[in-house]
């Protein structure tokens, strides 16, 4: 018996979910060795360049909170793409099986398959969801691991409806609901319904359903057992010589005076503190801190630090930050994290038009700032006097010069917890797992 | 059904996520200890870690022999590295200093042109008007990754040489004040160098004419110019 279309379908499906999510597995794993790592981020991934600049779709749904599990018990947690991949395995076995063993007319094991690719369906849902709603960004490889997921559900279908015709043909009119039947199919083999044949199949059902778990707990549980250990990373990475803050010019960014007082060095136009905002909100960790935040805008126009402007309009955006009120920084700073990329892209589009000399740079450099102030005072019109003021563009400028004085690195994030540095290294994929710990350790103290 | 087929499927397939899993992160923990081993290495045999780049202050090309000297010495003698108390170098002291560099004191200042201004004041007066504050405020906002805010301030021949002297340090202490109440620096006693130079030594020439002056658009003569503190950002780390 040939195979039908459906099967083939669901066989491709599934071999094309196993190479999507192990790349994006493999993406995630090789990020434990807590150095910088291309990520994949394409259809077909190995043949194009890994992207290494971290502004890819992939790059941000894989620091997102939402690209794994358990993070707080294992550095970077478990991948939901190794369960992704765990998953297709388990359907390419179950359609293999079915091929070799000509079982495609079993109306059992047909429905108990569609049943089985409902699962990596419904979590493709999910997270496309996640990834367009909260992230606003396309990942190629998940967009492949939705694409598979559809297909295998669609292949497991059709699949199933072909058994079950099969078999209401085979029965002659004898029982009209397939679905309830149970009784022989065509070729005289024990079909079984999805209803009544399950309850005939269940030992083989429960058997599917058992090695489907163990498909998916193997890898986890491997996982967990040679994961490396990292505690030897905390509270290693230096601290700050100078936390005093003389000039007023760190910003409160929560009014938790209990907890334990925490500095993050920001930029509010920086993909990386957006997503450090972001874990941090979802790993449950913030309310056992007290932040504050110490602006170094990644914008040569007032960073003298930064070679080439790597977030043009972020002075602009930081003076706003300094001008905003107590009640009143979360909403700036929430709105800078939204508008980020259209307002890094218009200063940038008016900074790359410029002619090649200082005079030139300089007044594209202005019209930048300025085109960046009409936006954020059009969403704060009450921050109209202050940003671009001599006081708020000395104030930003103190902000620097407390870096200066710490002498940080030139990098955001950076996030020191009572004074003690959490890793750069540990603020993305690690950084519920290190700061819990980092947070445990100063609480103790 | 075929019960080792169905087996061995079942065995093979699982292998594959299991067994990358495993070889995937047995390279990262390799990985991982090279790193850290390397690093280890390089630190016993001396060599420099490479890092990224840590914050600091601004040195710009220019900050070198006689600016570099007389910065120092403006910082040292008005007692701001030593004690990083106030404030002002005595007359002669300025004198002295401005005399360290020759003739050539004020061409010195040359490469500051664009983070440099001119308040220029009323004859006789030692008070900021509007356009000498804005100018005041737009220059000191502009920081940058400059360490060292220097005031040289002058006065215009007309009167005697006491009385000008006198003058001239009214205005180094109006810029002062102004700074002081302006902006909220703790550091500014630490970053502003004060050379209060009268009528006697170091006047400006006609060329300061094109530089960022509060008289922007009045007539521009010698004596206009010297009514005057100049103002400037130094970026030279000491």
């Amino acid at each position: 018996m040939r195979p039908s279309p459906f099967l083939i379908l669901f066989l491709a499906a599934a071999v094309a979910g196993c190479f999507f999510s192990g790349w994006s597995s493999y993406d995630f794993i090789q990020h434990l060795d807590r150095q910088v790592h291309g990520i994949h981020c394409s259809f077909i991934p190995g043949v194009t360049k890994a992207d290494l600049t971290g502004s890819s779709g992939c790059a941000v749904t894989m620091m997102s909170p939402y690209s794994s599990i358990l993070r707080s018990t294992v550095w970077g947690g478990i991948p939901i793409s190794l369960g992704g991949f765990s998953v297709f395995a388990w359907l390419l076995y179950r359609g293999l099986d079915i091929l070799l063993q000509r079982r495609e007319r079993e109306r059992g094991t047909t429905g108990f398959l569609a049943l089985g690719a409902v699962l990596p369906f419904m979590t493709s849902l999910g997270m496309g969801w996640l990834s367009i709603v909260e992230l606003g960004a396309a990942c190629k490889l998940c967009i492949g691991i939705y694409l598979s997921s559809t297909l295998a559900l669609a292949g497991a279908v059709g699949m199933w409806r072909r058994a079950v015709k099969m078999a209401e043909g085979a029965d002659g009119g004898m029982d009209s609901g397939g679905l309830d039947s149970g009784g022989l199919d065509s070729g005289g083999m024990d079909s079984g319904g999805l209803d009544g044949g399950i309850g005939q199949e269940m030992p083989g059902h429960l058997a599917g359903f058992a090695s489907g778990v163990a498909f998916v707990a193997a890898p986890a549980l491997l996982y967990l057992a040679l994961a490396p250990d990292y505690s030897r990373f905390i509270g290693v990475c230096g601290e700050l010589p100078k936390p005093e803050d003389p000039n007023k010019v760190m910003v409160a960014l929560d009014q938790n005076l209990t907890g334990i007082p925490t500095v993050e060095i920001f930029d509010p136009l920086c993909p990386s503190c957006r997503g450090f905002e972001s874990r941090l909100d979802a790993s449950g960790l913030a309310p056992r801190l007290h932040r504050s935040a110490v602006l170094f805008p990644l914008d040569n126009t007032c960073n003298w630090m930064v070679q080439t402007t790597l977030h043009p309009g972020a002075c602009t955006v930081s003076e706003a930050i300094l001008c905003a009120d107590e009640k009143r920084v979360d909403a700036v700073i929430g709105w800078a994290f939204e508008n980020q990329e259209e307002i890094r892209a218009e200063a940038a589009a008016i900074l790359a038009g410029a002619a090649d000399t200082p005079e030139a740079a300089q007044k594209a450099a202005d019209q930048a700032a300025a085109a960046t102030t009409a936006r954020v005072t059009a969403a704060f019109p009450e921050l109209k006097a202050c940003v671009g003021s001599a006081r708020v563009r000395q104030k930003l400028n103190q902000s620097l010069r407390w870096a200066v004085a710490n002498r940080i690195p030139v990098l955001t994030p950076q996030v020191y917890v009572r004074n003690q540095k959490l890793c750069d290294e540990d603020t993305d994929l690690g950084m519920d797992w290190a700061l819990a710990r980092l947070i445990e350790r100063e609480e103790k103290r | 059904m075929n019960t080792p087929l169905h087996f061995g499927l079942a065995a093979g397939l699982l292998a594959i996520p299991t067994l990358l899993t495993g070889l995937w992160i047995s390279s990262a923990d390799a990985r991982l200890k090279e790193s850290e081993a390397s690093a280890e290495r390089a630190l016993k045999a001396g060599e420099e870690k490479e890092e990224v780049a840590v914050a600091a202050a601004a040195t710009a090309s220019y900050c070198d022999g006689d600016l570099r000297k007389i910065l120092r010495r403006t910082l040292q003698s008005c007692g701001l590295l030593s004690t990083g108390e106030v404030r002002g170098c005595q007359p002669m002291e300025a004198k002295n200093i401005a005399m360290l560099a020759g003739g050539d004191f004020n061409s010195l200042f040359g490469p500051l042109k664009d983070r440099a201004g001119i308040i220029q004041f009323d004859q006789d007066s030692a008070e900021l008007d509007q356009a000498d504050a804005a100018l005041l405020d737009r220059m000191f906002a502009d920081q940058r990754g400059a360490s060292y805010f220097f005031v040289v301030s002058r006065s215009s021949p007309e009167g005697s040489a006491i009385y000008n002297r006198d003058l001239s340090q009214r205005r180094m202490k109006s810029v002062m004040d102004h700074l002081r109440t302006t902006f909220n620096d703790h550091a500014l006693d630490q970053e502003v160098g004060l050379l209060s130079l009268g009528e006697e030594v170091q006047q400006l020439d006609q060329e300061f004419c094109t530089w960022q002056r509060s008289g922007q658009g009045t007539v521009c003569q010698t004596d206009d110019l010297n009514r005057s503190a100049f103002i400037a950002w130094i970026d030279c780390s000491l």
